[in-house]
């Protein structure tokens, strides 16, 4: 290789911004969704730990139990759990808004906007849902 | 992969992907698929637990049905939850390093969430 071809060699890239650009791109509804997708699954992860935290103190016994359910049914205790809930149920639905696109469907401008949308609010409909009937029933109380 | 190599590749299998992608792609879905149902099963769970105290949920968790039902829904949790950890790692971290590390933590983060689940249904269930 001549001096000359390794002068024309690109020079050593530096930090490239990475995915994705929030700050130049203009919002729209399948982005949200995009965003919500990816911050509710995080957020279900911590739901996953503290459904793992519950049966093992389960498995501990009723002294350990018990103290797991002290913090679980105070009023922060129970907005921890909504917000949980509220992850799950509209990754859920993301999820299916997904599995719908992954079949080739609903990709045109208009219907990929108003599926997001609809997923978003089914997810949001359900979480309300699920704890109507919780407080309905009276397994919870506030 | 060289150039020699991208000749060599029919028309056909571009469609496939030249190292791995396509076995990750699948797995997403599966497990996706897989949790519809698992995850609904859990609300279901969570409600009927829900207010019955130690009694109720040591009751519940005890069934072998509901146990099995718990060590699926954890096990392709676990699954689906390291492969999206590593997906949003993979678009955000940058250095190599702390990439690798980070992808570690999240795959330690997921057996662990594994093993403190069976281990919890091991003793649920010795007791039982």
């Amino acid at each position: 290789m001549s001096e000359q071809t390794l002068k024309t060699l690109p020079p050593k890239i530096p930090t490239r911004p990475l995915s994705p650009h929030l700050q130049i791109w203009r919002w729209h509804v399948t982005m949200l969704g995009s965003i919500l997708h990816r911050v509710t699954g995080s957020a279900s992860v911590a739901g996953v730990i503290l459904v793992a935290v519950w049966l093992v103190c389960l498995a501990m016994g009723r002294e350990t139990y018990t103290v797991f359910v002290q913090y679980a049914s105070t009023p922060l205790g129970l907005l921890v759990w909504f917000g949980l809930s509220l992850a799950g149920f509209i990754h859920l639905t993301g999820g299916l808004r997904h599995l719908i696109w992954d079949t080739g469907a609903s990709f045109g401008p208009k219907t990929a906007d108003s599926l997001t949308t609809w997923t978003l609010l089914l997810g949001v409909a359900l979480t309300v849902a699920f704890w109507a009937v919780l407080f309905a029933t009276g397994k919870v109380t506030l | 992969m060289s150039n020699n190599d991208a000749m060599d590749r029919s028309s056909l299998s571009w469609k496939k992907s030249a190292r791995h992608g396509a076995g990750e792609w699948l797995a997403e879905r599966f497990t996706s698929v897989a949790l519809i149902p698992l995850t609904l099963w859990a609300a279901y769970a969570g409600f009927t637990i829900a207010g019955t105290g130690y009694e109720g949920a040591l009751a519940f968790v005890s069934r072998p049905l509901n146990m099995a039902a718990i060590a699926a829904t954890v096990l392709i949790t676990a699954w689906h939850m390291y492969m999206g950890l590593k997906v949003i790692i993979d678009d955000y971290i940058g250095k190599s390093g702390t990439r690798g590390f980070l992808i570690f933590l999240t795959f330690g983060l997921s057996a662990a969430v594994v093993v403190a689940t069976a281990g919890a249904l091991w003793l649920v269930y010795q007791g039982a």
